[in-house]
């Protein structure tokens, strides 16, 4: 459990994950990444044969977040591992953020050209359609 | 909505949420509301810039208890050049809180993020007590659990702006809350 900034970062699996991390350690929010497997169905002899990790933990929150960005119509399967997840361990808080989740989180920090750069280093489609649209000002929401 | 209103809708904004009468009436319920629970005490209403001032002058103006009221400002992550800093009290309290009631005014409360680092901040001045009042919850977006004592309206996932609230420093001046034009900050299809 530590800042980002205090320690050296994980090998993240996404840049929309490291940005997130970059987020929760501006606002001095302590996580961890991927601290803990869920199984979620197992074998009839006993063998887990699924289980989920989710991306991070936030130790003061007591919440888990998982972050997909993946287009909204291929999230059915991260939705019923969730499900599962909540059924199984219903003491467990899982928040998951979906594309469009953390697409909104980048436009109120004026973080546009940061979508911009992932889709083209990722190539999978911030908004589905692999561009985050034209008018990309970086211009940040000073709320 | 008023037909006053309709008509002057901006154009980046694609519909109205909140008409101004709604949000006047509502904010007098608020006011009222901190009247009575607040009633023998003076508490400090501490205003988070720059979204809340408009809330905050509505506000207090609807208050009859002797009050004083203080400002605070937090950076914002993306708004700094370095995403990689952490958040910054930019302007501090002028007056102690401690043993006072405090009332923190916020505009907006979406993932709670700023308002968690807000409180800690504020609970290490020794407040007699700390309390939390928002025009505006947007609960789908939260990451904190943060009990809000007093809340305007519980909006939907949307992006809004007016009455205070901004997209690059822009409409805080519109009397309503509306919802952006997604175009305007480049996103043809914020649900796809």
């Amino acid at each position: 459990m530590a800042l980002l900034s205090e320690t050296l970062p994980p090998r993240f699996a996404h840049d929309s994950e490291a940005e997130l991390a970059r987020v929760l350690d501006f606002y001095q929010v302590s996580w961890r990444y991927e601290p803990d497997v869920f199984p979620i169905s197992w074998s009839p002899a006993g063998a887990v044969i699924e289980s989920f990790a989710p991306d991070f933990y936030l130790p003061e929150l007591e919440l888990y977040v998982e972050l997909t960005t993946l287009r909204q119509a291929l999230v059915r399967k991260k939705n019923r591992k969730l499900r599962l997840l909540r059924q199984l361990y219903p003491e467990v808080r899982v928040k998951l953020l979906y594309a469009r989740d953390f697409r909104a989180l980048m436009v109120k920090y004026g973080r546009l050209a940061f979508l911009l750069e992932m889709n083209g280093a990722n190539g999978n489609g911030a908004n589905g359609n692999g561009a985050p649209g034209h008018g990309a000002n970086g211009k940040a929401a000073a709320r | 909505m008023s037909e006053a209103t309709a008509t002057t809708i901006h154009a980046d904004v694609q519909e109205v949420l909140l008409t101004e009468d709604q949000i006047q009436a509502r904010v007098a319920e608020l006011g009222a509301q901190l009247n009575a629970d607040f009633a023998g005490l003076e508490p400090v209403l501490i205003s988070v810039l720059k979204g809340s001032i408009v809330f905050l002058a509505d506000l207090v103006r609807s208050m009859e208890l002797p009050l004083s009221i203080d400002i605070m400002e937090v950076s914002s992550y993306g708004a700094a050049t370095e995403t990689s800093g952490q958040v910054r009290i930019l302007k501090d309290l002028s007056n102690p809180i401690e043993g006072r009631h405090v009332i923190v005014v916020e505009d907006i409360i979406d993932t709670g993020l700023t308002l968690n680092y807000l409180l800690r901040y504020l609970r290490e001045k020794g407040p007699a007590s700390l309390r939390i009042c928002c025009l505006l919850d947007k609960p789908a977006r939260r990451l904190t659990e943060i009990p809000i004592d007093y809340v305007g309206f519980t909006i939907p996932d949307r992006f809004v702006v007016g009455y205070g609230l901004d997209y690059g420093e822009r409409y805080r001046n519109l009397p309503y809350v509306g919802v952006l034009r997604p175009s305007v900050y480049g996103l043809d299809n914020p649900e796809a």
